[in-house]
């Protein structure tokens, strides 16, 4: 009775996520679809259509949309910003959640919940001030906005990461220092390490994140000037100002692909439990 | 040289809690010095301080003839084992091993020679590319030593370095410890809080308590000698007994009364304690069920409430004049539980403790 019971709540549990998954996935697929198709054949009326043999375009409109002006440009922006964010994000936060959870004192802990409390403030609630801050510092900037990005990811990041800074034993970083480590090194050459799978996640969180941001840039970055591929895409205009809808599609699918591939290898080293064997058990 | 000294050493915690009022210890250089004590009584942190992983609050600490107390761990060339193995759970065993030397910038070949020395000391060469989570507890030992060992330290801090091996293991790589002391000839410190630990491996032990050591000797000189109530009961096992006994003139000695039993005593030192009550102590196997060490007044009659068989021996938890006690007799003369058994107290091994100090009055 009991193992029925179990199999059928384990049928609904399937036909449930699958929904969910079609649900995630179809926007995707049409995207993919319709960026296959020729401009004609995407309309409010056919746009659920598979391409046919009439309408297939083949890859049309990925070659328009990678020669379209400013698209390599924008692509370049956008990893250059991610890049340097990510690192950021990662570097200097494990080194505070390091110093939060290593270092016990009233004033640690005002810091933690201060970086908690970051989470829970709507980015909308400061976009403003923030972008006229922004502007009065000159972080303006494809290559100085990190350090923007870095006060906005620094909550998820140091949270996560002072989680997983709880569970590593303070006897490896005693090892380290008597092997001859200074805290620099400590830091770096075992601790770091050691964080890896929460690296990796908050890596993967954060570039997502800042790889798909619109708002952020917009505010921030002089639109004329630079643009990153989500401000691109918005800004997707042929030759007479009408928006292409095929490049565009075309243009979408592009930039999902470097942040799947990025989630995928990462996804592969996230491995449970890698400081097991550091300690007893 | 690398003796170790503490010179009036106390350690007193953020929080204000004082866990080493007030030390002083000498350890001679290439002395294999056990720390033991219950839970609590300051051993791990005598040690940590020794490593430089706490602050010695007053007091001074040397390593040698250097004064410690203000150096960083990295600069007291000591090595030092973990309870838990600290193993860096991201390199390989052999990595795990080379790692002090690389930070010192040991030349490579140096690097492996070393490693690979250490390796077959411990029979580690198999594992040398594996990480630890791949290795057995017993292994994960052995690459703690070998880290340790690697650095030729003047000292050598092992922190219950056995506590999470199975019985059998811990018997083999207690033999092992020992035999790498003899080999490396360096000072040896080890806590621990099994006392057959300490007895099999130390050449002087420091049985702590409350931060305080009790007593400081040699692992004989500890079991027949003891010094209090808590290092004859700490020391020894089964531990020994301890029975309320009034001292009692008799002819030109004593007898220490309870129940039944009259032991008689010469010693001079239960003068001051005629007519009082003191503890007498007597350890398990110096009750004798053979009737050749029978004689008037020291013989007890019994009854068992459980008996263990050991093998050889079996252990007797009896109740005599409303005390219990354990013994430790032969196997063939042993009795089941519920009999009663006659058993001769060797008159010589008798312990005498004040009751109100818990001092040893005599042995």
């Amino acid at each position: 009775m009991m193992e029925k019971k179990t199999r059928l709540s384990d049928h609904i549990w399937v036909i449930l996520l699958s929904i969910l998954a079609v649900a995630y996935l179809y926007p995707i697929f049409m995207i993919l679809i319709n960026s296959l198709k020729e401009e004609r054949a995407i309309g409010t009326s056919d746009i659920f259509n598979l391409p046919t043999s009439e309408t297939f375009a083949g890859f049309t409109n990925y070659i328009n949309a990678l020669g379209a002006q400013g698209f390599a440009r924008s692509l370049g922006y956008s990893v250059l910003i991610t890049i340097t964010s990510v690192i950021a994000i990662l570097v200097c936060c494990s080194m505070c959640a390091w110093y939060i959870t290593r270092v016990k004192n009233k004033f640690t802990s005002a810091l933690y919940y201060l970086f908690v409390f970051s989470m829970v403030v709507p980015f909308q609630m400061v976009m403003f001030t923030l972008s006229q801050t922004a502007d009065s510092l000159d972080l303006n900037k494809p290559w100085n906005i990190w350090i923007i990005y870095l006060g906005f990811g620094a909550g998820l990041a140091v949270f996560m990461f002072a989680g997983f800074m709880k569970s590593i034993p303070l006897e490896i970083e005693e090892a380290s220092m008597i092997d001859g480590c200074n805290p620099i090194q400590t830091f770096f050459l075992v601790v770091f390490p050691i964080l890896k799978p929460t690296l990796v996640s908050v890596g993967i969180l954060e570039a997502m994140w800042v790889w798909n941001d619109y708002l952020l840039p917009v505010l921030v970055l002089d639109i004329k000037k630079y643009k990153t591929i989500p401000m691109l895409i918005q800004y997707f205009r042929g030759s007479y100002g009408k928006v292409e809808m095929g490049p565009m599609m075309a243009s979408i699918m592009m930039t999902i692909i470097p942040i799947i591939i990025v989630y995928l290898l990462g996804q592969k080293q996230i491995i449970k439990g890698v400081a097991a064997g550091a300690v007893k058990g | 040289m690398a003796g170790i000294s503490f010179r009036h050493v106390v350690k007193t915690y953020d929080n204000g809690v004082t866990v080493v009022p007030d030390l002083n210890l000498e350890i001679k250089d290439k002395e294999f010095v056990v720390l033991v004590g219950p839970s609590g009584c300051g051993k791990s942190t005598t040690l940590r301080m020794i490593a430089g992983l706490e602050s010695v609050s007053d007091g001074e600490l040397y390593i040698g003839d250097k004064l410690m107390n203000k150096v960083p761990p990295k600069s007291r060339n000591i090595a030092m084992v973990f309870q838990s193995y600290a193993l860096y759970p991201h390199m390989s065993v052999y990595k795990n091993m080379a790692f002090a030397l690389e930070l010192a910038k040991t030349p490579k070949d140096e690097i492996d020679r070393k490693v690979r020395e250490a390796a077959s000391i411990l029979g580690l060469e198999p594992y040398l590319e594996r990480k630890p989570k791949a290795l057995s507890g017993g292994q994960r030992q052995r690459v703690a030593l070998g880290r340790a060992m690697v650095r030729n330290p003047e000292v050598f801090l092992l922190d219950e370095p056995l506590s999470n091996l199975d019985a059998k293991l811990r018997t083999e790589m207690r033999s092992q410890i020992s035999k790498l002391h003899k080999q490396l000839g360096t000072t040896f410190v080890y806590v621990t809080h099994d006392q057959t630990e300490a007895m099999t491996m130390g050449d002087r032990i420091c049985v702590m308590k409350d931060g305080i050591i009790q007593q400081y000797d040699t692992p004989q000189n500890l079991y027949d000698y003891p010094d209090n109530l808590f290092v004859a009961g700490f020391i020894g096992s089964p531990q020994m007994n301890f029975i309320d006994a009034t001292v009692e003139k008799a002819g030109d000695g004593f007898s220490l009364c309870f129940g039944e039993a009259r032991i008689h005593s010469d010693k001079k030192e239960l003068e001051p304690y005629v007519g009082k009550t003191v503890v007498v102590g007597i350890r398990p196997e110096d009750f004798h069920a053979e009737k050749q060490f029978f004689s008037e007044g020291n013989v007890i009659d019994a009854y068992i409430d459980l008996d263990e068989m050991m093998g050889s021996e079996s252990y007797l938890y009896i109740n005599y004049a409303g005390q219990k006690m354990i013994t430790r007799v032969p196997a063939r003369y042993a009795k089941k539980a519920d009999e009663t058994i006659s058993l001769a107290v060797d008159p010589d091994k008798v312990h005498v403790f004040d009751k109100e100090t818990e001092l040893a009055v005599c042995h």
